[in-house]
């Protein structure tokens, strides 16, 4: 694979303007990749520069790792973050998250990238108070290195390959860390089947937070968190797919003093987050299209009868597309992220590999 | 100071039309059904057919979502005029 091109400019701000003027930056103004700092950012993982993650949909640029540091530089991110962008991105490229369909569909999901493990403390990322929201380095140099590089290897740019009707913010930068101390249960990226104590990236495209005032008794919470799961106008009621629920560490607490663990909240959810498909049907044709159509190729399953208006359809497929993270404040707010259906964005957990210096 | 290019310089494009037709009738139209709305897409082949006069290949993607394996994109490739995609 070929070395990438670089050009030689003394004009700072000329420079800067220069990315704007070519295409090259998504609205926000960018960290000048020089050559040192991308440098300092491939010696850190100690990897062939030339080696590819493979061509990113849907134009098809190579995902050198020399590309992915040039855009993690301008995303703003120091040389340790660089081995958790590799991880996200390499979750991104797996078959079950369909990051081509991910760019090019008119729903608004973004692929979000949630951080485990020690990495997460040692490099100050948010999982605490505002966990979705600014002021952390960590979690938006991290974010915007992935849609950069998006943009520049897979073209992921409205109005041209990027169709999504309305998007959402995350679109300049999307991950979280979860909250790993102040948590009863055993952390997501060991739910998916990670070491306890390792480090590691799941992928996963939602639409943006969606809030749900979620206090009281379990049975309480799981009421409001149920019924905020069910809506209409998200895909998953739909087709299935995937979901994922944080909850706030306050919360997690309530449900672990009472003797709930987490299996027992997803399977909650799962049994109870349902909705009459004749609700459902009355959103029109276009609707059952959908839902017969992804069951025919096998994406939704046969044991509902579609055609009975009181089958009570389920929000995700199983139990286990229900995801479930601990972060944000302790208080009495949590969040549903819907999916993006069965239509892919599935979620992919990547170990972390450690610097090489 | 010298700046990296955060782009390939030769990024795949998509390839021009060799040719547009005056007419659909008598033409071979590749129609990519992509599973999402049977019931458009069989209308809009019902139009191009008693319509037009074309001569209409339907063929479905497996996945509306994901990209057309290589053999049903060869298999569009053999008509004059593909639809390859519905937008919703």
């Amino acid at each position: 694979m070929q070395s990438s091109e670089s050009l030689v400019m003394d004009d700072y701000e000329a420079a800067v303007e220069l990315f704007y003027d070519r295409g090259w930056t998504d609205g926000l103004p960018i960290v000048l990749p020089t050559r040192k700092l991308v440098e300092a950012m491939i010696a850190a993982t100690g990897r062939d520069r030339h080696e590819s993650l493979g061509p990113v949909p849907p134009k098809g640029g190579q995902a050198s790792i020399e590309k992915l540091a040039i855009n993690a530089v301008m995303g703003g991110c120091l040389p340790a973050h660089f081995p958790i962008v590799l991880a996200a991105f390499e979750g991104m490229m797996a078959p079950e998250h369909n990051v081509n369909g991910v760019t090019q569909t008119t729903h608004m999901c973004v692929s979000l990238a949630i951080v485990n493990g020690p990495v997460s403390r040692a490099l100050n990322f948010n999982s605490r108070d505002g966990v979705f929201g600014n002021g952390y380095r960590s979690n938006a140099a991290v974010g915007r290195a992935l849609r950069l590089a998006l943009w520049n290897l897979g073209g992921a740019v409205p109005w041209d390959t990027d169709k999504a009707t309305m998007s959402h913010p995350g679109e300049y930068a999307f991950c979280i860390a979860e909250e790993e101390e102040d948590n009863p249960w055993q952390p997501l990226h060991v739910d998916r089947g990670m070491p306890a104590g390792s480090d590691a990236v799941t992928v996963f495209a939602c639409e943006g937070p969606h809030s749900v005032l979620c206090s009281g008794a379990p049975e309480e919470m799981l009421h409001v968190l149920a019924d905020s799961m069910v809506g209409l106008g998200n895909n998953n009621i739909h087709v299935g797919g995937q979901m994922l629920v944080v909850l706030n560490p306050l919360n997690a607490e309530d449900f672990h003093r009472r003797g709930w663990s987490k299996w027992d909240v997803r399977q909650y959810l799962w049994e109870n987050a349902r909705r009459k498909l004749g609700d459902v049907a009355a959103c029109g044709p276009v609707h059952d299209q959908f839902r017969k159509a992804q069951q025919a190729v096998g994406r939704y399953p046969f044991r509902y009868d579609l055609d009975n208006p009181k089958t009570m359809v389920p929000v995700t497929q199983s139990p286990e597309d229900i995801h479930i993270v601990v972060a944000g404040g302790r208080t009495y707010f949590a969040a549903v992220l819907p999916g993006w259906g069965s239509f892919g964005g599935y979620a992919v957990t990547v170990p972390i590999r450690p610097l090489a210096t | 100071m010298e700046i990296m290019i955060p782009v390939w310089a030769h990024m795949p494009t998509p390839q021009i039309a060799r040719k547009e037709l005056d007419d659909l009738r008598g033409a071979t139209v590749a129609l990519v059904d992509d599973n999402f709305d049977e019931p458009f897409t069989t209308h809009l082949e019902k139009l191009l057919t008693d319509g037009y006069g074309a001569i209409v290949n339907r063929l479905i993607k497996p996945l509306g979502s994901a990209p057309s394996p290589v053999s049903l994109i060869d298999q569009a490739a053999r008509s004059q005029v593909a639809i390859v995609g519905i937008a919703l």
